[in-house]
C-alpha cells in the first residue's frame, strides 16, 4: 500500500505547511473563542448570582416584616375588639392599623377580614377593596395553619391588582375571630426590586407551583411562565432551544416562591455563530494560502530536480546530447554542473571507444588483405628455389626455401608458437644471415629439450639475434651468438648473447627511457613492446652485463606457458 | 493511542462551555416535582373554570398539576390514541354524551360523596364523576321581545319568530344537539315533522358555533335563541341586554363531568383530583362564581335562580339520543339543503 503523502515531495510539503500552519491556528482560536465564552459567562453568572440573591434577601426581609406587622395587628387589643364585633369607632382602628403597619406603609397593604371573610379596614387605595372566602384560598388556608400562609393571587380571580397576599388568622383566645392579610401589588414589587437587576435582565417571581405572581414592566410576555412551568415540568432547560436568554431560579425561604431572573446571553448564539463563520473563514483562507504558497514553493524548489530527473531519463535513452540548464551557484546548480560534465564525459568516451573499434576494424581489414598475397610469393620463392637448383646456385635454393618458410611462419594468425617453432624460425633466418654475411659469425642455440613446448610469443628471438647480427659486427671482427633457454622457477628465461661491439652507451640509455626509436633498434624496441604488453611492464627486455665483458647480452623472462592451458 | 488523545482535547476544548450551563439545569431541575406529585389533566373547560379548582387543589395537596386544554371531542381523541401508554390522568369537561361516547378509555370510581348527588345525576357504574348539571333555556332580546311572548318549545315553530331565532348547528355544536333533542322530547307530534317545522323556521340561517346564540341575540340580530342556562348567565352578568325563559314544557339538565382515564400514571392523584372536583368547597364555587348547578343535594343553588323542581326536568335518554344521532343529522343535513342554506 503506497501511503499517499509518500508518493511525492510536494505532498509532503504540502502537509508539513498544512500542519504549521493551520493546525496551531485552528487550536489557538477555538480556545480562545472557548475562553473568551465561558469567562463571559462566568462572568455574567456569578452577576446573576449575586443579583438574585439580593432580590431573595430583600424579599425576605420584607416578608418577615409583614409576617411581624400582621402578628402585631393580631395581638392589638383594640384590633381583636373591632373584629369581635364589639363596637369601636372606625378612626381609632384606623389609627391602631396605621401605627403596627407604619413601617411598612410604602412597601405593602395591610387589610383586616371578619371571621366570615368581610373586609372590615385595609390601608390599600379604595378601589382594591373586596370580601374573600373562607371555605377557598387564602383565608380557608390561613384558618388551618397557625402561622403565615402565602398565596398567589391568580390573574383570573379578579380581586384588584394584588399579586401576592400573605394571612395570618387572627385568634382571640382560640377563637377565630379574623383575618390580618398583607398584600403586595405590582407598584410594591416594582419598588422592592427597582435597581437590583441589570438592565436589559427581567425578574419572575413564581408561586411554589411555578405561577406567575409578577413580572418585571420590561416583559410583557405574559406566556412566559406558563411556558417555563411547562419546561421544568417536562424536564427540559428553561432555555428553549435558540433562546438567547440564560435563567437562574432561586427560592425565597420565607415564603416558598420563585424568582427567576432572565438574563439575555453575554454573547448571542448569532454572535458566537458569527464568531465561528469567521474563524473558519479564516482558517479556509490560511488553508488555501498554505496550499499556494507550499506549490509555489515546491515547484521553485523541484523544478531543477524535476529537469534533472528527465535529463536522466533521456540519458537513459541515450541521448547524450541532452544538457541541464545551470541557474545559479546553489546545490541543485552544482548537481546539474556535475550532471552536465558527466554526460559530457561519457560523450567523449563514447565518441573514442567507437574510433577505437573503427580502428581495429581497418587494422583487420588490411591484415586480411595482407593475407591475401602469400601463395603467390610461396611459388615465386618456390620457382627461384627450383631455378637455384637447377642452375646449381645453393644458395639461392637455401635462400628461397628459407625465406619461404619465414613468411609461412611469420603470417600464420598464432599469436604464440612454441619455443621449438620459433627457433626453427630463427635458423632459418640465421642460414640466411650467414650467406649474407658468411663467416662473420657463429650461431649457437643450447636448449634443454623439455622446454621446447613452452609458449612464447612469435618472432620474439629473430629480432635481437638480427639486433646481433647487424649492429654487433659492425667493426667486422667475427663473432659469435648464443641463444640459451633456462628455467627459473616458474619463469622461463631466454638469453642471446653476443660478443660483439656491443650497445652504445646512448642508444642504452635511449631505450632504457623508451623513447621512441629513431631509426635503429627498432626491433629491440617492438620486443620489448610486445612482451610489456603480453606479460606486464616490468616483463620487459633487460641489459645484462656481457660475460667477458664485450657484446651485448639481452634477457628475456617469461612466465611458463604450455599449449593447451598454463603450466607452471 | 496519540490521536485518540488528541482529540479527547479538542472534545474537551469545544465542550468546556457547555459545562457551566449543565450545571445550572441540573439546579433548575431540581425543583422539579417527583413523579407522586404530579397529575395530568385533559380539561375542555375555560380556565376560568379550571384555574381556581386547579390552583387550589395544587394549593392543598402540593401536587403540580399540568393542565391541557383543548376541544371536548378533540381531547377525548387524544385519550383514545394514547390509549397504549396514557399521559392524561383526568378528563375534566365534556357532557355525558360525549364521556358516554369514550366510556371504554375510563376506569370508574366511586366519590365518597356519590350518595350526596342529586337524583338521576349519578352515572350507571361510576363511570365518570359528575360536576355541573347544565339546563337548556331560551333566551330573547330583552329590548325586541317583551316579557311573556315566548315561553317554550312551541314558540320556537311559531311563525312569528321565523328567522328570527338563534340556534347553532347541531352537525357542530354537542350542546345544540342536546337543545334539539330537548325540544324534541318536549314537544308532541311526530319527531320528523317537528323537526321539518323547526329548520323551516330557522328560515336557513343556522350558527356554526353554540358561543354566537348569546352574542347575535345580545346585539338584536336575532330576537330569541336557545342555549346553556350558564352560558347565559354569565352574559347576564357581563351586561347582556338578554333575559331567560324556561320552557314551561320542560327541559332537560344533563350534567357534565370529569372521569379517570384507565392507566392514568398518576391514579392515586388522579382519584384525590375527581374528589376534590365533587368537594363542598368546589361545588359551591361552582354555584357561586361560575353560573353553574350543582350537582350535589347539600349545595344549594343560587337564590335568584329557580329552583331546579320547578323546571320541569325531563327524563333524558341519553342511549336514545345517540342512537339516532346519525339519522337526526342526516336528515338534518338534507333539510337544511332543502332550506338553501
Amino acid at each position: 500500500m503506497s501511503h499517499p503523502l509518500r508518493s511525492s515531495f510536494h505532498r509532503k510539503l504540502t502537509a508539513a505547511f498544512l500542519a504549521v500552519g493551520v493546525l496551531p491556528l485552528l487550536i489557538c482560536v477555538v480556545l480562545m473563542l472557548n475562553v473568551f465564552q465561558l469567562f463571559l459567562a462566568r462572568s455574567t453568572e456569578d452577576t446573576a448570582a449575586a443579583q438574585l440573591s439580593a432580590v431573595t434577601e430583600d424579599m425576605g426581609k420584607l416578608l418577615s416584616s409583614c409576617e411581624d406587622v400582621l402578628e402585631q395587628l393580631g395581638r392589638h387589643d383594640r384590633i381583636l375588639q373591632a373584629l369581635d364585633g364589639a363596637g369601636q369607632d372606625s378612626q381609632s382602628v384606623y389609627s391602631a392599623l396605621y401605627a403596627v403597619a407604619s413601617p411598612l406603609l410604602r412597601e405593602a397593604d395591610f387589610s383586616l377580614y371578619d371571621a366570615q371573610g368581610h373586609l372590615l379596614y385595609t390601608t390599600a387605595a379604595a378601589s382594591a377593596r373586596a370580601d374573600l372566602s373562607t371555605a377557598w384560598g387564602l383565608l380557608a388556608a390561613a384558618g388551618a395553619s397557625p402561622g403565615v400562609v402565602y398565596r398567589d393571587v391568580p390573574s383570573f380571580s379578579g380581586t384588584a391588582s394584588a399579586c401576592m397576599q400573605a394571612a395570618r388568622a387572627v385568634r382571640d383566645r382560640g377563637k377565630l375571630s379574623g383575618y390580618a392579610v398583607a398584600s403586595l401589588n405590582t407598584g410594591h414589587f416594582r419598588r422592592l426590586l427597582e435597581g437590583k437587576y441589570g438592565a436589559g435582565s427581567d425578574i419572575l417571581i413564581l408561586d411554589p407551583f411555578w405561577d406567575e405572581v409578577y413580572t418585571s414592566p420590561t416583559l410583557q410576555d405574559k406566556t412566559l411562565a406558563p411556558a417555563l412551568r411547562e419546561r421544568l415540568l417536562s424536564g427540559q432547560a428553561l432555555a428553549a432551544g435558540g433562546e438567547n436568554q440564560l435563567y437562574h431560579v432561586a427560592r425565597e425561604e420565607v415564603s416558598g416562591f420563585y424568582v427567576i431572573l432572565r438574563q439575555p446571553k453575554p454573547v448571542a448564539d448569532w454572535v458566537m455563530r458569527l464568531l465561528y463563520l469567521i474563524t473558519a473563514l479564516s482558517i479556509l483562507l490560511c488553508l488555501g494560502l498554505c496550499l499556494a504558497v507550499s506549490m509555489a514553493f515546491s515547484r521553485q524548489l523541484f523544478r531543477p530536480i524535476r529537469s534533472l530527473n528527465s535529463a536522466m531519463a533521456a540519458v537513459e535513452g541515450g541521448d547524450l546530447d541532452v544538457r541541464v540548464e545551470v541557474p545559479g551557484t546553489d546545490e541543485m546548480s552544482q548537481l546539474a554542473g556535475r550532471f552536465n560534465r558527466m554526460t559530457e564525459r561519457l560523450k567523449t568516451n563514447l565518441t573514442d571507444s567507437i574510433r577505437q573499434q573503427q580502428e581495429l576494424g581497418n587494422a583487420q581489414i588490411r591484415m586480411m588483405q595482407a593475407q591475401l598475397n602469400p601463395h603467390f610469393l610461396y611459388n615465386t620463392l618456390d620457382t627461384l628455389k627450383w631455378m637455384g637448383k637447377i642452375h646449381h646456385v645453393p644458395e639461392v635454393a637455401t635462400i628461397s626455401a628459407d625465406l619461404a618458410d619465414i613468411l609461412r611462419r611469420s603470417i600464420s594468425a598464432d599469436e604464440f608458437v612454441r619455443l621449438e617453432d620459433e627457433l626453427r624460425l630463427l635458423e632459418r633466418y640465421v642460414e640466411i644471415q650467414k650467406i649474407r654475411f658468411a663467416g662473420k659469425f657463429e650461431f649457437r642455440a643450447a636448449m634443454d629439450e623439455d622446454l621446447l613446448d613452452i609458449l612464447v610469443p612469435k618472432l620474439m628471438l629473430q629480432p635481437l639475434v638480427e639486433n646481433a647480427i647487424i649492429h654487433g659486427f659492425e667493426d667486422g671482427m667475427p663473432g659469435e651468438i648464443t641463444v640459451t633457454a633456462a628455467r627459473a622457477g616458474d619463469d622461463l628465461l631466454l638469453t642471446v648473447q653476443d660478443n660483439g661491439c656491443g650497445m652504445s652507451p646512448e642508444s642504452l640509455r635511449r631505450f632504457q627511457e623508451q623513447t621512441p626509436p629513431a631509426g635503429r633498434h627498432l626491433g629491440l624496441h617492438n620486443v620489448d613492446a610486445i612482451l610489456r604488453l603480453n606479460y606486464g611492464q616490468e616483463r620487459g627486455l633487460k641489459f645484462l652485463p656481457p660475460p667477458g665483458g664485450r657484446g651485448t647480452c639481452i634477457r628475456i623472462s617469461i612466465p611458463i606457458t604450455r599449449q593447451g592451458g598454463r603450466e607452471s | 493511542m496519540k490521536t485518540l488523545r488528541i482529540a479527547a482535547l479538542c472534545a474537551l476544548l469545544f465542550l468546556l462551555p457547555a459545562c457551566g450551563a449543565a450545571r445550572r439545569d441540573s439546579q433548575t431541575a431540581s425543583f422539579a416535582p417527583d413523579e407522586a406529585s404530579r397529575l395530568t389533566v385533559y380539561t375542555s373547560h375555560k380556565e376560568e373554570v379550571y384555574g381556581p379548582i386547579v390552583k387550589e387543589f395544587e394549593e392543598r395537596t402540593g401536587v403540580w398539576v399540568q393542565v391541557v386544554t383543548g376541544g371536548t371531542n378533540e381531547l377525548l381523541e387524544r385519550i383514545a390514541a394514547e390509549a397504549e401508554s396514557p399521559v392524561c390522568d383526568v378528563m375534566f369537561g365534556g357532557g355525558v354524551e360525549s364521556l358516554l361516547a369514550y366510556a371504554g378509555y375510563f376506569e370508574p370510581y366511586t366519590c365518597s360523596s356519590a350518595a350526596s348527588l342529586k337524583q338521576g345525576l349519578r352515572p350507571e357504574g361510576d363511570t365518570w364523576t359528575p360536576f355541573s348539571s347544565l339546563p337548556v333555556v331560551l333566551i330573547y332580546n330583552t329590548k325586541l321581545v317583551s316579557p311573556g311572548e315566548v315561553t317554550g318549545w312551541a314558540d320556537l315553530l311559531d311563525p312569528l319568530w321565523r328567522g328570527k331565532i338563534a340556534f347553532a348547528a347541531p352537525t357542530v355544536s354537542g350542546s345544540s344537539y342536546t337543545a334539539a333533542i330537548t325540544m324534541l322530547s318536549c314537544l308532541p307530534g311526530d319527531d320528523w315533522d317537528v323537526i321539518g317545522r323547526f329548520v323551516e323556521n330557522l328560515n336557513g340561517s343556522i350558527l356554526q358555533d353554540s358561543g354566537d346564540v348569546v352574542s347575535v341575540v345580545s346585539v338584536g340580530s336575532r330576537y330569541i335563541g336557545v342555549t346553556l342556562e350558564e352560558t347565559a348567565l354569565k352574559r347576564q352578568a357581563q351586561g347582556a341586554d338578554i333575559a331567560i325563559v324556561y320552557p314551561e314544557e320542560g327541559t332537560s339538565n344533563l350534567p357534565d363531568g370529569a372521569a379517570l382515564i384507565d392507566g392514568a400514571p398518576h391514579r392515586e392523584n388522579a382519584m384525590a383530583f375527581l374528589e376534590f372536583t365533587q368537594s363542598e368547597d368546589v361545588q359551591s364555587l361552582v354555584v357561586n362564581d361560575f353560573a353553574r348547578r350543582s350537582v350535589r343535594v347539600d349545595v344549594a343553588d343560587r337564590d335568584t335562580l329557580p329552583p331546579e323542581s320547578e323546571l320541569h326536568i325531563i327524563d333524558y335518554d341519553v342511549a336514545w339520543a345517540s342512537g339516532i344521532k346519525e339519522e337526526f343529522l342526516r336528515r338534518w343535513t338534507e333539510l337544511c339543503g332543502e332550506a338553501g342554506t
